[in-house]
């Protein structure tokens, strides 16, 4: 468990959550994708005031995260990221490469995954 | 009607292949799409064969300019995970190398800037000087680009006498050519034109957007992670964040050109203040729980994340490494520009795909 954690229970608080820390000043910093239990855990970091905030989001397998480039247009690049290295799908990418940010038709796929 | 013009991969004032898909109409840019994926090598994957120690080997090789900070940076974050505090004189050491870093990759940036708007002789005198900083690394860590001077619990290179006397005396000779080239950067009637009024972020736009290092401190926010309580050792070097408000391609400038004498500065009062002792403490065991620790490299701040699971290997190491937050920037800034000021709006974030692509 890292510091200042909140552990978020749908994609619905998700949202929410990360759009009241948007209204209250925070930058978005980066997410971090990794392998729980049969799903993903993803950790969103945000800063403020040089404090970080962390939201934690269990992933169930085949669930489809939404996005949050709609709320912070940053996010595309490291949402499309996952979708490459693990397999994900998220939902409402503001640019959606479709799983080729960085791997080719002939790369290996999903290698993190 | 608009057209689809490719500015890279392959460019001029593009030392690395990235590629932006440019929608332009009559001249002008009203759409961008950034492609990457031309030199990514899985380095977040490849540590699953490596211990925790070597880990920070391939950290080091994620960036061949701020090499010296990626591994300054994943040793701190691992020893978060152990709870160790290292010496004191490390401490120092590695704010004395790593701000070296930032005064060499500085030089290396203004010099691909000068040669993206055509001045070539400035070009080749930022390198020169730049040279100087590298003969530094040479001769007190072995090497001129990827430095292997952090290690887990401390630095594995230390500063003789002979060591110190040789910084001191470059930056001496080198402070006053500084002067002169920044002469040109910011009093050039030409370059001012280039530059003064391009690309303009405001501040919130620019904190919004997610930015990072020069790119975020030119719109006027004083961020920078030197400041926060994992840099401590900062406050007692007299640290102040370099800002411009204007927002613009001509403040980026300023700021990384304020950032040298800041770090020259901060390489001074380390040394002045550096303190006899250990360089590193002994660590034993396997890392477990997880951390996050961030520096400020050159092009701004890098976050790593690291979990460890009780064995040698690390479970997860992620990296958002600077540019990789700058890139979306360019989705807010390019559109309105120019095609023929593309390149230079591009450069002002300091691209780094070797970082990027990881």
């Amino acid at each position: 468990m890292l510091e200042n954690e909140v552990e978020i229970k749908s994609s619905a608080e998700l949202l929410k959550t990360v759009e009241g820390l948007k209204n209250d000043g925070y930058r978005y910093a980066t997410m971090i994708c990794l392998k729980a239990n049969e799903g993903h855990d993803l950790i969103y970091i945000f800063e403020k005031d040089y404090k970080l905030k962390n939201l934690r989001y269990y992933l169930k397998p085949g669930e489809k995260p939404k996005s949050v480039s709609g709320i912070y247009l940053c996010a595309l690049l490291i949402e499309n990221e996952y979708q490459d290295l693990f397999g994900l799908t998220f939902e409402g990418l503001a640019i959606d490469y479709k799983g080729h940010l960085y791997l080719t038709p002939n790369s290996p796929k999903t290698p993190l995954a | 009607m608009t057209t689809i013009i490719p500015f890279g991969p392959q460019h001029p004032v593009l030392p690395e292949p990235v590629s932006l898909k440019l929608e332009i109409d009559n001249d002008v840019v009203v759409g961008v799409l950034p492609s990457l994926g031309y030199v990514h090598r899985g380095l977040e994957k490849f540590i699953d064969t490596k211990d925790y120690n070597q880990t920070l080997y391939i950290c080091e090789r994620i960036c061949g300019i701020c090499s010296a900070l990626h591994g300054v940076t994943y040793a701190r974050a691992v020893e978060k995970l152990f709870d160790v505090e290292v010496p004191e004189r490390a401490q120092y050491l590695r704010v004395i190398w790593g701000e070296l870093n930032r005064i060499h990759s500085h030089l290396l940036w203004l010099g691909l800037f000068a040669d993206g708007f055509g001045f070539e002789s400035l070009f080749y005198e930022c390198w020169k000087y730049r040279e100087s900083v590298l003969d530094i690394m040479e001769m007190t860590v072995g090497n001129r680009v990827i430095h292997s001077m952090a290690k887990v619990g401390g630095t594995s290179k230390d500063l003789s006498k002979e060591h110190i006397d040789l910084i001191l005396k470059t930056l001496d000779t080198l402070e006053p050519k500084i002067k002169d080239i920044e002469k040109v950067f910011v009093n050039n009637y030409t370059v001012k034109k280039r530059l003064v009024g391009l690309a303009t972020m405001s501040k919130q736009l620019a904190y919004e957007a997610g930015t990072a290092g020069p790119t975020l401190r030119g719109s006027g926010n004083a961020i920078d992670v030197r400041e926060t309580e994992d840099w401590d050792i900062y406050r007692d070097l007299d640290f102040k964040p370099v800002v411009e408000k204007d927002g613009d391609c001509y403040a980026r400038t300023k700021v990384r050109i304020g950032e040298l004498y800041e770090s020259i500065k901060l390489v001074r009062n380390a040394i002045s203040k550096l303190p006899n002792g250990e360089i590193a403490v002994p660590i034993k065991g396997s890392p477990t729980g997880e951390a996050i620790m961030r520096c400020e490299m050159p092009r701004g701040e890098v976050v790593y994340y690291v979990k460890g699971k009780g064995t040698k290997n690390l479970e997860r190491l992620k990296i958002r490494t600077p540019t990789f937050a700058n890139i979306p920037s360019l989705l807010l800034t390019l559109p309105g520009a120019k095609l023929a000021d593309v390149p230079i709006i591009v450069l002002t974030i300091d691209p780094c795909i070797s970082c990027t692509e990881r």
